[in-house]
């Protein structure tokens, strides 16, 4: 287990300030964050390349703050990667293997091991400079997992890579973390990499961990705004909360009111994520509390989904695919109903700071 | 004008080509063979040699430090250091020269250091001094351009990858400034090879004592010796060939003149 205990360190414009976080083992974690939030000085410093200003580190019960980074075990993976140029891909994994003195005979098993798990077997003999972006990946995940780390820290990895290999990519991670047992910590802002395999997630912003949890939690329930916007969940409404019954009824500063259900009150932000609005052309008998009547101002291509903005009185953002909206006849100008229930409705209250 | 300009590159070269090679083939060959054989020339060959190995030897375990230090940290007086490190480059030798002269000769801590045995004042040990004051900014310079270009995260990986931090620069970032260090290797020892002027001024000129290639270019033609002056000047000709091609073998992207 990794657990941080309010870590601080500031290093140039960059800073982490009171960071404590506790990672699992065999855990999948991503640190979400837009750029300049500090995230990789903070992996960085989990690494032992920075001393912190406070703070302390622990890595299974003991403690590593100042431990040099030879000594944690822990293993990082750069967006660029980092291989060193001047080596083979092979001398590049056997690196650590030197360092830690690792008899020549015993070195050559694990090369193989690895390179056939990250399938680069066929590379060894060649230098990084002549490998595409996602054989570069390999290799430095190969390098770091060789020794196997307790915990595997990775920047952006996937940020460098075109999108094809970058879905390969995380499937390929997640299988790793699978067999190798692995802890591993990732920092992204690339939301598809949180969907697809993260465990848990913590947001970042300017230094400080905004919130925790489990992905599904975080997304359906975002602390703040900043954590809302940065998901960019489709719809986020201001507006007053006040309880009605059993219901919320939320007022938006313009347009009619609709339901949630929540037991905030006062001055709120609704978020809707686009793919809980249902669209159609004529009301239809539900169990969902919210069926709001409008125009559609504008229709937006968005890979094979279709992002209708329809004027309810607020601008209300749903997610189609391409086909439902060609079946419907949808068009800017056309009069629509927009369902969506209660439960969709997340209540965040505004911190008047 | 392409034809202005081509005319003139052709006639530059003509004339540099024409200037070099009239100096190499002024004695006739045997000639040229006794002068290399002369026991003055051969004297300045070995002298020159060793003094400017043991100068270059010396600005490399200095320059090193030091251009990492200017490269990657940030301390107190940086801008400071880089400007005074930079002054040499532009200062003529026999100005540094002089300096070396007057620190040497008049100042107590100069006088303290000759007591305790460091002889540099008109001695073969001053040669190397002086080439060293004079040559070590042009390492330091390559070698600080050579590693900033290099992102101190490979020696962070490194670390993680058990290394100390000595261990991940002698590891990866000296590995990978490679080119840099071979490019201010061949340039140190080249021009420690023809330094004249600040070498004059601090180990004097002295037959059979301090003279250098340089320095028995000088003695000779002051008296008269043309042949012995044209034996020193070939093999300096020959050094800076040898060194052109060398730097642009090796120079990749180091910018030095």
């Amino acid at each position: 287990m990794l657990r941080i205990d309010s870590l601080s360190i500031t290093l140039g414009e960059f800073s982490v300030r009171d960071v404590s976080l506790e990672i699992q083992p065999n855990e999948y974690f991503i640190i979400l964050g837009p750029t300049g939030a500090g995230k990789t000085v903070l992996l960085e410093t989990i690494a032992g390349i920075h001393t912190p200003d406070s703070g302390k580190i622990f890595l299974c019960n003991r403690e590593i703050t100042s431990i040099e980074p030879r000594l944690r075990n822990i293993g990082m993976v750069y967006q660029d990667y980092m291989l060193f140029p001047h080596l083979t891909v092979q001398q590049n994994i056997t690196f650590g293997l030197n360092q830690r003195e690792v008899p020549k005979d015993e070195q050559s098993t694990m090369v193989d091991e690895i390179c056939a798990l990250l399938e680069i077997t066929h590379l060894v003999g060649r230098y990084p400079g002549s490998l595409s972006g996602g054989e570069q990946q390999r290799v430095a995940l190969a390098r770091a997992l060789v020794l196997k780390p307790e915990v595997l820290l990775l920047d952006e990895p996937m940020s460098a890579l075109d999108r094809r290999t970058r879905e390969r990519m995380r499937t390929e991670l997640s299988r790793i973390r699978k067999l190798t047992g692995t802890t591993i910590v990732q920092i992204t802002h690339h939301f598809d990499d949180v969907f697809a395999i993260a465990d848990r997630i913590a947001i970042m912003r300017e230094g400080r961990i905004v919130q925790v949890g489990e992905t599904a939690e975080v997304f359906l329930h975002p602390a703040d705004t900043f954590v809302a916007e940065f998901l960019g969940i489709g719809n986020i409404i201001r507006g007053t909360s006040s309880r009605a019954g059993y219901v919320t009824v939320i007022t938006p500063e313009t347009g009619p009111v609709f339901y949630a259900s929540s037991r905030v009150s006062g001055d709120v932000v609704a978020a809707l994520h686009a793919e809980d609005v249902i669209v159609s052309v004529a009301p239809f008998a539900s169990s969902a509390r919210n069926c709001l009547y409008g125009t559609v101002l504008e229709i937006i291509a968005f890979g094979s989904t279709i992002r209708v903005i329809i004027d309810v009185g607020f601008p209300l953002t749903a997610l189609l695919t391409r086909e439902s909206c060609h079946e419907l006849h949808i068009e800017p100008g056309s009069r629509v109903y927009a369902t969506f229930k209660a439960t969709a409705v997340h209540v965040i209250p505004v911190n008047l700071e | 004008m392409k034809r202005f300009s081509l005319i003139l590159t052709y006639l530059v070269l003509v004339g540099i080509s024409a200037v070099l090679l009239g100096l190499v083939t002024y004695s006739p060959l045997p000639d040229l063979a006794s002068s290399f054989a002369s026991p003055e020339i051969q004297f300045a060959i070995v002298l020159s040699l060793v003094t400017s190995f043991a100068s270059t030897a010396i600005c490399i375990v200095i320059a090193i430090p030091v251009a990492y230090a200017l490269a990657r940290f940030d301390f107190f007086g940086k801008r400071i250091a880089n400007l005074a490190l930079t002054l040499p480059l532009t200062l003529p030798p026999l100005v540094a020269g002089i300096a070396l002269l007057l620190f040497f000769g008049t100042t107590p801590w100069g006088k303290a250091l000759e007591q305790a045995g460091f002889m540099v004042i008109f001695t073969p040990l001053g040669i190397i001094v002086a080439e060293v004051f004079v040559n070590i900014p042009y390492m330091i310079r390559i070698l600080r351009s050579a590693f900033s270009t290099i992102n101190p995260r490979y020696e962070y990986v490194a670390k993680t990858l058990g290394c100390t931090d000595t261990g991940a620069f002698f590891r990866v970032t000296l590995p990978m400034a490679r080119s840099g260090l071979l490019a201010g290797t061949v340039i140190t020892w080249s021009k420690a090879m023809g330094e004249f002027g600040a070498v004059l001024m601090v180990a004097g000129a002295t037959t059979m004592r301090t003279e250098t290639l340089p320095i028995a270019l000088y003695l000779n033609i002051s008296t008269g010796d043309l042949d012995l002056a044209v034996a020193a000047a070939t093999i300096l000709i020959l050094i800076s060939l040898v060194t052109l091609c060398a730097v642009e073998y090796f120079d990749k992207g180091v910018n030095v003149f």
